[in-house]
């Protein structure tokens, strides 16, 4: 059973960008995987402006989830949302995602490190769902 | 009550109460008794059935009442939605219970006003049906209808019709509700109302006027494709997955953080858990037009005074519903369904000062506890995402495999199918557990760990936590001398090794098990194996 319980991170070993808008972050799973075990990403996020959203993406584009802040004061830090990453999202125990700051109408871009304060793989638990 | 198994959907929830009451609660485990469903004396529709669409009739009709009712009444529609901007706890582990309560009393509100005693509010279950139903364009289910202009034409005319009966509830308000406020942040009634005018920040302004009060639109009714995407099947099923209502780390954690009291705000130590912080938050927002809508004001959905819409209901009803989903599914898998103690004991005994009663009466004092189960309110959900999980999840499990030991001295022997140790040994999703059952021990006993040593050679009576034969070592905490009487029996649960020495006769139909409890740490062992049981979870 403690094996259920055993949580793994790893921060993002790689930050660059390229020519789509956001921040592209590399991690790195600690380990394979066992059977039913699944993978989740873990984003802390800092003050967002008002009506902005946090976009998460794999590299080739497909949305893995949005964090939209709701019951925030303004100018209070967003707390820690936590999207699951598909099995097809990982290769070699690697995991490259997107993460970008949607802010709609003004458009989008890369996260400042005050806006994304940090991002974490967390190897989840196997349930009998 | 202990944390291992205490239903409480309202299925079983007084038969594990008796058992509470009997004592069970002094045991580190109790047994897994099954307990048959009940009928529900209301039953919550899927809002596209034919019983939601019945209970949209009466919802049409008290939200009409509450409407006309005066400011000064507890039941009217505005001031029952400042029950919410007042109390609701977002970003911690009452999210669930909380709104629990407050929906159910607003049924019994709905079931009174409406004159039909069999209403139960409907759910919109997103992940199927990812828009608002048409039919919540209908008259009062939308807040853009002009039955609200008479109130929410303007912040000026809204601020006339309900500011004087809020400031007298105010004045009212005792020392412990005054005591939650503060840590709110409501210190003044300016501070609440500063949440209601945005104070300055359009997006952070609760109110909202009649033709701005829902983005989502008749001729535009679906949720975009990020809110879609965030009431997935896939994310839905990540977010049931955690087995434990609460864990520090919530990637493992069904509930949001753990907080001081339910009125701590959200902020930079906050830990949303996947339902809460995804669909939960995104269709809030989507329905109230953030993005489009730039940095604001946005419709009632975004801010906490969210349930000026209808659809806030219907939507609360598909987060409890899940919820539901979840404990059925801990349930079912042998999971607790709530945190261990003292967790257990703090999250029941928050109080919550603010509910409305169906009767228009204030609830007062009501501790969290009161709303961990469905009971509470006599109701069931009719199956919506969700339930054919556990149906699959169910026929999968192995975990219903369950051998009963012979035991002699302190020496338990089973007979357990080898396909279920093979896969145990796997790694794989299933694991043996076995269940021994020893005695208390009694006052000035010395002896009070013992090592749990599966398929150990004969004369081991010492075993290293590295060895394949160790499984765990069992261990009472305190002492007993304040207990009068015999202390009873303790059943622990202890997964068996991963290594195949510890079983014998792997390549027959069914491999032995040996089990056997020695004293930790050179005590002396009494004869103490009352019984063993091996369980797949």
């Amino acid at each position: 059973m403690q094996m259920l319980f055993s949580t793994l991170f790893a921060f993002a070993l790689l930050v660059q960008t390229s020519s789509a808008p956001g921040r592209v972050v590399n991690l790195v799973l600690p380990r394979n995987l066992n059977a039913d075990e699944g993978v989740a990403v873990e984003l802390k996020l800092g003050v967002l402006e008002r009506g902005n959203e946090v976009r998460v993406e794999t590299i080739s584009g497909k949305l893995l989830g949005v964090i939209s802040p709701y019951g925030i004061r303004s100018g209070n830090q967003a707390g820690t949302y936590t999207i699951p990453v598909p099995a097809e999202a990982i290769s070699n125990n690697c995991v490259s995602l997107r993460i970008i700051l949607d802010r709609h109408s003004r458009g989008k871009r890369a996260p400042t490190a005050q806006e994304v304060r940090s991002v974490k793989l967390r190897i989840t638990s196997a349930s009998s769902v | 009550m202990d944390n291992q198994k205490s239903p409480f959907t309202r299925r079983s929830f007084l038969k594990t109460s008796l058992a509470a009451a009997a004592g069970a609660a002094s045991l580190p485990i109790t047994t897994y008794a099954f307990t048959p469903p009940q009928t529900a004396k209301y039953i919550r529709y899927n809002v596209m059935s034919e019983g939601g669409k019945k209970a949209l009739q009466s919802y049409t009709k008290a939200i009409q009442a509450m409407l006309a009712l005066k400011p000064e009444h507890p039941h009217n529609w505005f001031r029952n939605a400042f029950v919410h901007l007042m109390d609701c706890p977002h970003g911690n582990w009452w999210f669930y219970v909380w709104h629990r309560g407050y929906i159910g009393y607003f049924e019994e509100t709905i079931r009174n006003l409406s004159g039909d005693q069999t209403f139960a509010i409907p759910y919109w279950d997103w992940t199927v049906q990812p828009e608002i139903p048409q039919v919540m364009f209908d008259n009062v289910l939308t807040p853009t209808d002009k039955a609200f202009e008479p109130y929410t034409r303007n912040l000026d005319v809204f601020t006339s019709f309900i500011q004087p009966s809020l400031k007298t509830y105010w004045n009212s308000l005792n020392t412990a509700q005054r005591g939650q406020l503060n840590i709110r942040g409501y210190k003044t009634f300016e501070d609440m109302w500063n949440d209601v005018t945005g104070n300055g920040d359009p997006g952070n302004m609760a109110f909202a006027t009649t033709p701005t009060a829902r983005y989502l639109s008749r001729q535009n009714p679906k949720l975009d494709p990020a809110t879609a995407k965030d009431c997935s099947p896939e994310i839905i099923k990540a977010g049931l997955k955690p087995i434990e209502y609460y864990n520090a780390n919530v990637s493992l954690s069904f509930t949001s953080s753990k907080t001081p009291s339910h009125m701590t705000p959200p902020g930079s130590n906050t830990k949303f858990s996947t339902i809460e912080g995804l669909p939960h938050n995104k269709v809030h927002n989507c329905i109230g037009g953030v993005g489009p809508l730039g940095p604001g004001p946005y419709g009632n959905m975004t801010n906490f005074l969210s349930p000026v819409d209808p659809i806030f209901y219907l939507h609360h009803s598909n987060i409890d519903r899940l919820w539901d989903v979840w404990t059925r599914k801990q349930q079912q898998a042998g999971y607790p369904i709530l945190p261990p103690e003292p967790d257990r004991t703090t999250l029941s005994i928050e109080e919550f000062l603010f509910y409305v009663n169906g009767n228009g009466q204030f609830v007062g004092a009501s501790k969290a506890g009161e709303y961990l189960s469905t009971a509470r309110f006599g109701y069931e959900y009719e199956p919506g995402f969700g339930d054919k999980l556990l149906e699959i999840s169910k026929a999968q499990k192995p975990g219903k495999m369950q051998v009963k030991g012979t035991v002699k001295g302190n020496r338990a022997t089973l007979s357990v199918p080898s396909a279920a140790v093979k896969e145990h040994l796997a790694a794989s999703a299933t694991t043996l557990v076995a269940e021994v059952t020893v005695p208390h021990p009694t006052t000035g006993s010395q002896t009070r760990e013992f090592h749990v040593l599966v398929g150990a050679p004969e004369g081991v009576t010492e075993a290293d936590p590295k060895s394949p034969y160790f499984a765990g070592t069992v261990a009472f905490f305190g002492n007993m001398s304040h207990a009068h009487g015999t202390p009873g029996d303790a059943t622990f649960a202890v997964p068996l090794p991963k290594a195949p020495q510890a079983f014998k006769g792997l390549e027959a139909t069914n491999a032995t098990v040996e089990i056997r409890i020695v004293a930790a740490g050179g005590q002396t062992q009494p004869s103490l194996l009352k019984s063993a049981t091996i369980r797949a979870i």
